[in-house]
Formats: C-alpha cells, sequence, structure tokens
C-alpha cells in the first residue's frame, strides 16, 4: 500500500469515534504504572553491566554457574547464552552470534510497578529484585518482562530472575556469570565510582554500546559491546527447532524434560 | 541482508494460564449481565423485566464463579490475603483486588434485594424451596425500592471498573506488543457484551423461559455490541497501519509468520461476520416470523458466546505464545491437569452447579424491582431442578 493512501487511513481512524479513547492510555500508563520508590540496597552505588561480545565463545559457562550458584530448575534459566547461526547472502560465509542475556536490571523496569503486592522492587542500587516470602506467583512480571527474564520457579512457585548473584556482591565476590566467564566477556561493577572497570569502559565506548529493545523505555543497564543492531530487538530468524529427530524420525529428547 | 537460523534458545513456558481466559471470560459475562439486567432492576423498564430475570440468573452465578478461576490463576493461591496486607496503588492488579471483592458483594447484595420479594411469598413452599426461602428471605419487612436502586446504581459503578482494570491491566504491558493497545479494553467489553447477550440468549430457552421479548432485546443489544467490535476493530487497525512498531504490526508479522495465526484471524473475522449478519436477519424478519424464528436464538447465543471466550483465548493464551526476544513462536500445548483442560472444564462445571443451585432453591423467575411479598406471585415451577434445563448449556472450550 502506498504511503499517501496508508496516511489517509491513519486519518480516518483518528476521526472515528472511538479515538477520544486515546488520552485514557496515558493515564493508564503513567498516572498509575509509576515506579514506586526504590528500598534497600546501598544508595551510593548503582549496579550495570558490560557484556562484550568480541569476548563472548558461547561456551554457555554462565549458563551452568549460574544454574549451580541459584538453583534455578532445570529448564528455567536466570541467564542463558542463545546462538544464531548468520549466513551472509551475497558470499554465503557463515558466521555465529551470541547473545548472552540476563536481566537488565532497567532503570525504568516494567515488572515492578505491574506487582500487585510489591514482592518485587528495585533496591537503591539498581539491582531488581523479589522477596519470594511476599510473592504471590500472579506471573504479571513475567509478562511485563520485554527480556523473557523472568520465570515461575516451579519449585518454590514464585517468580524468579537474575539478582546480579546480590548475594555474592554484598559478600565482595563476583556474581557467578561474571567468575565463570572464560573470556572475561562480562564485566560488572559500580556506574557511580567513575574509576571502576564498567565505569571506565562505558566511557570508552560510548557511542558503539548498544542495550536490548531501547524502544520500549525500559532504559536497560546492560550493556552490549560488539553488538549487531539487527539482534537489538526481536532477532528475524528462523526459530530454533526444539524436536530435533534421529534418522528413524524418533525425537532425540535433548531438550529438558520438566 | 543475511539470513539468521537460531540454534540455541530456552523455551520460554507461559505465565498465565487458562485459567486467566475462564477469569476474563466470566467476569466479562458479569458485568454485561449485569448492564443487561438494569434497564428493568435499576431504572425501572418493565419491558426488560424478563430479560432482567435471565440475565440476574447470569450475572450472580459468573460473578461467584470468576473469582475462583482468578484465585486459581496464582500459583501461591493461599497468599492472596497479601493483596490486601501489602497493596500497591501503582498496580492495576492491586487496583483490581480492591474492586472485585467489593463488585461481588454489590451482586450478591442486589440479587438478593431482587429475589427478596419472591423469597418471602414463597415461604410456605413444600421442600427444599420453602426452607431455602425462609432462611434467606431474613424476615418479612419489605425493602423501599431506593435501596434497591442505590444499590444497583453503585454497583454499576464498580462493574466500570471491573471493565477499565481488566482492560488496563493488558494494555499498560509494553512487552507484549499486542496487548499494548487503547483499542484493547474497549473491545474486550465489546465481545464481553455479545457474550453476555448469547447467554441470556440460550438461558431463555433452556430455563423453558422462552420470551420473545426478551430475545428481540437481546438481538438488539448484540447487534449493537457487534457493531461497536467491528469499529474498534476497524479503528484499532487503522490506527496502526502507519506504524512499522505497535500491537497492528505485530499482529500482522504473526498473521504473516505463523499458519495457525492466519487460520484463527480468519475463523474469528468470518465467525463475527456470520454472526453479526444472522442477528440482522433476524431483526428485519416481518414479525409474523418472529417466534418461528426467535426459537433459534439459543443457536445464535452459543455462536455469541464462543466468539466471547475466543477472543479471550486468542488474546491471553495465544499472544503469550509469540516470542519476545526470540525468534518465532513458543509452543503451547493445553495440558490435561488443572492448570488446563481441567481447570476450563472445572470452571464451567462450577458455573452450571451454581446455576442449578440458585435455579433451585431461588425463585429467580419472579425476581421484581424491590418491593413486598405481594409484588411477587408465588413460586410454580421453578423448585423441580429439571434436567432439560441443562441441556444446551455453553460448556464448549
Amino acid at each position: 500500500m502506498d504511503l499517501i493512501r496508508r496516511s489517509l487511513l491513519g486519518q480516518l481512524a483518528r476521526l472515528s469515534a472511538g479515538a477520544a479513547m486515546v488520552p485514557l492510555s496515558s493515564i493508564a500508563s503513567a498516572g498509575i504504572n509509576q515506579q514506586p520508590p526504590r528500598r534497600e540496597g546501598d544508595p551510593s552505588k548503582r549496579y550495570g553491566m558490560l557484556i562484550d561480545l568480541r569476548q563472548c565463545i558461547g561456551c554457555q559457562a554462565c549458563t551452568v554457574s549460574c544454574h549451580i550458584e541459584n538453583a534455578a530448575p532445570l529448564g528455567s534459566f536466570r541467564t542463558t547464552v542463545a546462538q544464531y547461526e548468520v549466513a551472509h547472502q551475497e558470499t554465503g560465509e557463515v558466521a555465529t552470534f551470541m547473545l548472552p542475556r540476563l536481566c537488565n536490571h532497567c532503570e525504568n523496569p516494567p515488572c515492578v510497578p505491574v506487582c500487585p503486592v510489591e514482592a518485587t522492587y528495585q533496591q537503591q542500587d539498581g539491582i531488581v529484585v523479589v522477596n519470594s516470602d511476599r510473592c504471590v506467583g500472579c506471573a504479571y512480571c513475567v509478562n511485563a518482562c520485554p527480556y523473557d527474564a523472568r520465570f515461575i520457579n516451579e519449585r518454590t512457585q514464585t517468580a524468579d530472575k537474575c539478582t546480579f548473584c546480590a548475594h555474592r556482591l554484598e559478600a565482595g565476590l563476583l556474581p557467578a556469570c561474571v567468575e565463570s566467564c572464560v573470556g572475561g566477556a562480562r564485566i560488572i561493577g559500580d556506574m557511580r565510582d567513575p574509576e571502576s572497570q564498567l565505569s571506565r569502559m562505558i566511557a570508552e565506548h560510548r557511542d558503539e554500546l548498544m542495550v536490548l529493545q531501547p524502544e520500549k523505555n525500559t532504559l536497560p543497564q546492560v550493556f552490549y559491546l560488539g553488538m549487531d543492531e539487527r539482534f537489538v530487538t526481536r532477532p528475524d530468524a528462523e526459530p530454533v527447532a526444539l524436536d530435533v529427530l534421529d534418522p528413524h524420525g524418533q525425537e532425540m529428547g535433548y531438550e529438558f524434560r520438566h | 541482508m543475511n539470513s539468521a537460523i537460531e540454534l540455541l534458545a530456552p523455551r520460554y513456558d507461559i505465565a498465565w494460564y487458562p485459567w486467566a481466559v475462564q477469569y476474563f471470560f466470566m467476569i466479562a459475562l458479569s458485568y454485561a449481565t449485569l448492564w443487561l439486567a438494569a434497564p428493568a432492576l435499576v431504572f425501572g423498564q418493565q419491558r426488560w423485566l424478563p430479560t432482567a430475570r435471565l440475565a440476574l440468573l447470569a450475572c450472580l452465578t459468573t460473578t461467584l464463579v470468576a473469582p475462583v478461576a482468578l484465585l486459581a490463576d496464582l500459583h501461591q493461591p493461599l497468599r492472596f490475603w497479601h493483596f490486601y496486607a501489602y497493596a500497591n496503588s501503582h498496580s492495576w492488579m492491586s487496583i483490581g483486588s480492591l474492586v472485585l471483592p467489593l463488585y461481588v458483594v454489590g451482586v450478591i447484595v442486589l440479587s438478593w434485594l431482587a429475589w427478596r420479594p419472591a423469597l418471602q411469598a414463597n415461604r410456605q413452599a413444600p421442600g427444599l424451596a420453602g426452607l431455602a426461602a425462609r432462611w434467606l428471605a431474613f424476615g418479612a419487612t419489605p425493602i423501599p425500592r431506593a435501596l434497591l436502586v442505590l444499590v444497583g446504581l453503585g454497583t454499576l459503578a464498580l462493574s466500570t471498573g471491573i471493565m477499565l482494570y481488566t482492560g488496563a491491566e493488558l494494555a499498560i504491558v509494553k512487552a507484549r506488543p499486542l496487548w499494548h493497545t487503547v483499542w484493547l479494553p474497549p473491545m474486550l467489553v465489546a465481545t464481553g457484551f455479545i457474550a453476555a447477550t448469547g447467554l441470556v440468549m440460550v438461558l431463555n430457552r433452556v430455563s423453558g423461559l422462552r420470551d420473545l421479548s426478551a430475545d428481540r432485546q437481546m438481538l438488539k443489544v448484540m447487534l449493537g455490541a457487534c457493531l461497536v467490535a467491528g469499529l474498534v476493530a476497524g479503528s484499532w487497525f487503522l490506527d496502526g497501519i502507519n506504524a512499522h512498531v505497535g500491537s497492528v504490526a505485530a499482529a500482522m508479522e504473526s498473521v504473516r509468520d505463523s499458519a495457525e495465526w492466519r487460520s484463527t484471524a480468519l475463523w474469528g473475522g468470518l465467525t463475527g461476520l456470520a454472526l453479526f449478519a444472522a442477528v440482522l436477519t433476524l431483526l428485519t424478519r416481518p414479525a409474523s416470523r418472529r417466534p418461528a424464528l426467535f426459537a433459534w436464538t439459543w443457536v445464535l447465543g452459543l455462536v455469541a458466546l464462543h466468539v466471547g471466550w475466543m477472543f479471550r483465548w486468542v488474546v491471553l493464551m495465544d499472544v503469550q505464545t509469540v516470542a519476545r526476544h526470540s525468534a518465532g513462536f513458543h509452543h503451547y500445548g493445553i495440558p490435561a491437569g488443572s492448570s488446563g483442560i481441567l481447570g476450563i472444564v472445572g470452571t464451567f462445571g462450577l458455573w452450571l452447579a451454581a446455576l442449578l443451585l440458585v435455579d433451585l432453591l431461588i425463585p429467580w423467575r419472579q425476581a421484581t424491582q424491590g418491593g413486598s411479598a405481594t409484588d411477587a406471585s408465588p413460586s410454580e415451577s421453578n423448585a423441580q431442578p429439571d434436567a432439560k434445563s441443562v441441556k444446551g448449556a455453553p460448556s464448549h472450550g
């Protein structure tokens, strides 16, 4: 459809009776859906992470160490590395693209205001956590996160997510995924400390850094270096084959079964 | 442009189960049937009394069952009291948890006020019906009609709160572009009215009431609801057709990439159009042919219930299968257990049980616009648990 016709149709829509409801939406998302005040945590710090994709080899050491450290149930992940095979359409040259994913500990986290019991909240150091003793398991936050960072833990029946290993940070240790990364691709640190490695790298690569789904206005605080912009939003790719068959047509069953 | 294949990504489960569909369906039937009962009960339109009697029966029973389905969708249902101990005014769900119980109480009190004169008149009835009438009537003092009107107006106001919060709860979720549109809340209300008018038509038939005026009124409301739904859907589409992101773009992407979404869109569109055409045809027939034709409105009622339920299934379940930051669609097969088929069937079963209990114990056919026992004639036939009254009840799923 040509542009003029499309914009004409758009104008038509604005004239239609229901367009009066549009202002209602701003009340719904701004007035009520605002961020509640942050609580707990060290107000002098703001944790963030930089992932240097040039160093990531897709070994999943972060996935495994996080799984062991945080005892997530099989099949559920607080962090994981998605992998894509990308073929150049002209040369046919094939490369693998790695996309480590975890909670972005957003500056404007959409998962926090939706919680009906304030079980999930943002600490003053920016880390988004869940109080699993209070969580009712309504899973609203799971739906509200655009990054698939949350899941319902089948053992606790409450919302579960990456906490930047807050318990380890408190003890002066690095998060499990950072500790185990063989290429040193994951850098965590305090962005309020200009001398931290994270702050220095952010300053150095400011123009090359990308975040996931910036258009959602969540202001993610996990920054990617060496990112291909086509993976910033939902990748336009052939989906992963979850049912892999052997030569006899039987499912090979590599997938975790609950 | 390069081509890419996703080699490795986790399987992401859906977070809200079919319980959510059942809640959204039941609560929509509830608020819409309340508005169908309102012309006679609250605003005193005598012509609407048969409709109001059927609608009030539907309203009370769905209102009782809906919160059960909602509770079941929590992974920690026994912690429901946290909603009140730690209420969060920033969350639409929390606001809903405050409106919902008030609304439920409002509907129960309204039903009691409308049924009380008949209950009082029924005190001498033999058996269970008489016993229930003596217990539930709570004395013989008449209640002024003004009180019923007051409770009715309050409950109607609360019902708009339910419409608003159930819609806004979904529409604010930016993470799911298909939900994130202002057109979703009015569409939920419009399809809710389509389903509710359908339910009244079905109840009109299976209860043996077979009131022609109720059928005609419901056909008119259904026609209006179909028109509103069509207008909303059209506006949604035109409003977003220019955008490269947003709910229309996401919908077109899903329809382009998935055969299931294509057939769903086709089925939804065709069923809606067929329903609209059938309603229009029935309403424009000459008066002499109406009795014969209106005997079949219950079939339209079932189609309307199907439309209302399917819309919620697509919005709540199918949308959750659209991947957010990985490629394609997540697989979802409805499990057999309580988070799947059993939950769906169980909710409808519970509703049927509530319906039969009310039919067994309460002279709902004599519901009045308030007043005293003299306004209601004693019950004659409603105390029979008639096997026919369950036949053809909506239990699709």
